[in-house]
């Protein structure tokens, strides 16, 4: 059909900034031709606070991607995260107005319409608008058009977020001479490669836990009905440890990808470990115990907050999570992560698997947000061959039950 | 120290010191520390609680705001706390009247002490007072309530004082054993007051083989706000040197999630047994000053203690202005003279022998010009970016999730002990 379009995906991570280049053609054909992976600065728990060192990252990022790729980047696509996301579930009612009692499409948009009002703070704007189940009288219905009943309920999970931070993140794509074609929450991309959709349909958690945060989404009779941000990742476990052994970041960092383990053992008490380990003034010997314990502590807080969240929806029920939880992100690499999740959540937890055929250089957690960004890019190309009009973005985000509110930011 | 008469010994000294325990956490520290050992130092403690009052050991008791709670304390609540307070105002003023150098003791999370601590610290240095604070902030399972009072109230009072130590509670579960009680907990908050507190009189009062001066504390606080850093550390008999700093680089107070990395002004205090030598305090210096990184030259004071034997104490206190004031002050400063009178007395005896009388001048000291050259070198190490200077989270919103903040470590919080041996 159309021209091949180069879309860009990217992240703009607190400890990395990862770049995808993929390009588009026809319905269904998605071939990357670039990718860059590089350390991110002025970024911290998802933030950006120096809006000038993110943006030589992000554009440095940017160009070397687009330098392995053979034609210029027609499009970017932004994954988003950080403490600032927040969610509300809104739902909104429609009377059938029908004589024959039967749903119609302008009842529908009432609803929609209806959940949609609420007004958000000065200074917060909506991201995503994640459509769950009607209610039809009460009875869940994927489709009610046509159904018979009197009153249709639709019920959102919508997206906000700072809008001065999404601000910045435009601002900074804009510095490279782009503007960004739409946004989709980190947690949410992931979520989309990571997890079936027969896997979506009985449930499953996705928690991507990275360096300043951990993002989650959680699925439940294939909706999306909860994401969270927690502003905590492998940066607070260095801390930790930075604080508890009384050493730098740096080390600190290096006794966790050395010796860490995000669970305590008794026989940790009896292992030592050296701090620097390379016979310099300084260097000292202490028992793993305290490297574990400090991990083990930070971990399991982090699986309580997010089990606490979904409680606080009243989600929690782990046969409602059957096919589990997969975890991501970079300090999924972190040993026992699993069975830490698996104690505090209840259900079985497994890390997440790269889809076969993928590059060997694309494995890393890291890259899982953006190649999610550009199977919503593609999914979006393939729905805009057989769409009544109304812009592609639209399009896109409706055949995935998300709607982005057209905000000016 | 009953037996002294205290305000003889004030007099005589003309430099006054007046420590106050405010509400029952305050006063309990007051409780649990020596007040023997300078018996110039006036202690006393204000308390909205008559009962507690009476119960404490110590002499100088000031019962506020009884025509609001009948003696009956200000039950937690900081409302009842300030109305309390404010009957009394003039008892207060009066109890800060004519000191030099002010220093709070309060527990944070209460009704009272923190209220109390806030109007000290106005009337304080409203009458000229250098004004220290050692403020403990309540254990996380205190609950969220405690917590959120006590977050209040330091940052009420961080504007208000020349120098605040914060010191959380739940940093002293990591010092204190397993099996035993949190009783014990808290007399290890006594014993770092109480060591920060006897350091800074030793400095004041005692003539040292390396001598500082009133005029260095108050350099090294002057103005209001800005972030104090406070840290000890002690060792006795064996290698006692190396361990006593091992002991104060452990310290916990220096590895909160608040330390910056870059510190404007540091004054590091040495209490030693006579057979540590001057040149090992050089050395213990030197290698003190290569752990810390400090915008001005660190300072250096050191006393000779003959009661002591293979024994060193060491406190450091360290200030960092807020970041526009920063700049400034420690461009300015580098003239203004604090720099240590190095009387180098062999080894040290002497300097314990004439100690008694000799009492250290007030006001500024001199100046060695090789010191103000390196101070003035250091001017150009300002402009490292602000960010880099400052503890990884430190510059970022607090990350509260149920009122407790998730940039400090789980383990602390939790009150999971970690053994470093």
């Amino acid at each position: 059909m159309s021209q091949p379009r180069i879309v860009a995906a990217v992240e703009i991570g607190t400890s990395k900034i990862a770049v995808l280049l993929g390009k588009l053609e026809g319905n269904t054909n998605l071939e990357i031709v670039g990718h860059s992976l590089s350390t991110s600065k002025g970024v911290k728990k998802g933030e950006i606070r120096d809006l000038r060192a993110v943006s030589d990252c992000v554009h440095s990022a940017l160009g070397s991607a687009e330098g392995k790729s053979p034609q210029r980047i027609d499009e970017v696509y932004l994954a988003l995260s950080g403490r600032h996301l927040e969610g509300n579930f809104n739902t909104g009612t429609a009377t059938v107005s029908d004589a024959a009692g039967r749903v119609r499409q302008i009842d529908i948009d009432q609803a929609r319409a209806d959940a949609k009002r609420r007004e958000l703070a000065e200074g917060r704007s909506y991201i995503h608008h994640i459509q769950n189940p009607f209610l039809l009288d009460g009875r869940p219905l994927r489709n009610p058009i046509e159904q018979e009943g009197r009153r249709l309920e639709v019920g959102y999970w919508s997206v906000h977020a700072d809008t001065a931070q999404v601000r910045n993140c435009l601002r900074i794509i804009k510095g490279y001479g782009m503007d960004v074609s739409d946004m989709v929450i980190s947690s949410v991309a992931s979520g989309s490669v990571l997890v079936e959709a027969a896997e979506k349909d009985v449930g499953a958690l996705v928690i991507d836990i990275g360096g300043g945060t951990t993002d989650w989404v959680l699925y439940r009779g294939g909706f999306i009905v909860r994401t969270g941000v927690i502003a905590v990742g492998g940066d607070h476990i260095n801390n930790d440890l930075s604080a508890g052994l009384r050493t730098g970041p740096k080390s600190a960092e290096q006794i966790k990808v050395e010796y860490g383990r995000a669970y305590y053992e008794s026989s940790d008490r009896n292992e030592k470990v050296w701090l620097f380990g390379d016979y310099t003034i300084g260097d000292r010997e202490f028992p793993k115990a305290a490297v574990t314990r400090i991990i083990e502590a930070r971990v399991t807080e982090i699986f309580e907050i997010i089990k606490a969240e979904i409680k606080k929806a009243d989600f929690f029920n782990p046969s409602e999570i059957a096919s589990g939880v997969v975890l991501t992100g970079g300090t999924a690499r972190l040993e026992g992560l699993d069975q830490v999740a698996e104690k505090v959540l209840g259900v079985p937890v497994r890390f997440a698997d790269f889809q076969p055929g993928l590059n060997p250089e694309l494995r890393k957690p890291e890259y899982t947000p953006v190649i999610g960004l550009l199977d919503y890019a593609l999914q979006g190309q393939e729905h805009a061959g057989n769409k009544r009009g109304g812009g592609l973005l639209g399009g896109l985000f409706d055949i995935l039950g998300i709607n982005r509110r057209e905000d000016e930011f | 120290m009953d037996e002294v008469p205290q305000e003889d010994l004030a007099l005589e000294s003309q430099l006054r010191i007046k420590v106050i325990g405010l509400g029952g956490g305050g006063s309990n520290v007051l409780a649990g520390i020596d007040r023997t050992r300078y018996p110039q130092v006036e202690y006393s403690i204000v308390n909205t609680d008559s009962q507690a009052l009476v119960q404490s050991p110590v002499d100088s008791k000031v019962l506020v705001g009884r025509s609001v709670t009948r003696g009956l304390g200000a039950g937690g609540d900081p409302e009842i706390g300030s109305q309390a307070i404010a009957t009394d105002r003039a008892a207060l003023e009066g109890l800060v009247a004519g000191a030099d150098l002010l220093i709070l003791v309060v527990g944070l999370g209460g009704g009272t002490g923190t209220v109390a601590a806030a109007l000290l610290a106005e009337l304080g240095t409203a009458a000229g007072a250098i004004v220290l604070t050692f403020a403990t902030q309540p254990f996380t399972f205190e609950g969220s309530r405690r917590r959120e009072v006590a977050n209040a109230g330091l940052s009420e009072l961080r504007g208000k004082v020349h120098g605040l130590v914060p010191v959380p509670n739940d940093l002293l579960l990591q010092e204190t054993d397993e099996s035993e009680t949190a009783l014990s907990a808290f007399a290890v908050a006594d014993q770092w007051i109480g060591r920060g507190i006897h350091s800074i009189c030793a400095m004041l009062f005692e003539t040292g083989v390396i001598n500082q001066d009133f005029g260095a504390l108050r350099g090294l606080l002057q103005g209001l706000g800005g972030k104090t850093i406070f840290a000890t550390g002690a060792a006795t008999g064996g290698d006692y040197i190396t361990n006593a700093l091992r002991d104060l680089l452990d310290c916990p107070l220096l590895h909160t999630t608040e330390r910056p990395k870059q510190l404007d002004r540091i004054l590091v205090h040495l209490v030693a047994g006579p057979e540590m030598g001057l040149s090992k305090m050089q050395q213990l210096m030197t290698q003190i000053g290569s752990h810390f990184e400090s915008n001005e030259e660190i300072l250096f004071g050191a006393v000779i203690d003959p009661e002591r034997t293979e024994s060193l104490e060491v406190c450091l206190l360290a200030k960092v202005e807020l970041e526009s004031a920063a700049r400034k002050a420690s461009g300015g400063d580098t003239d203004r003279a604090r720099e240590p009178m190095e009387t180098e007395q062999g080894l040290g005896l002497e300097g314990f022998i004439s100690t008694q009388k000799e009492k250290p001048p007030v006001h500024e000291s001199k100046l060695s010009k090789k010191r103000k050259k390196a101070a003035t070198d250091q001017d150009e190490f300002l402009f490292v970016d602000l960010e880099a200077q400052r503890g990884y989270f430190d510059q970022t919103d607090q990350n509260l999730y149920n009122n407790e903040d998730l940039d400090v470590p789980t383990y602390l919080r939790k009150g999971i002990k970690i053994k470093l041996k």
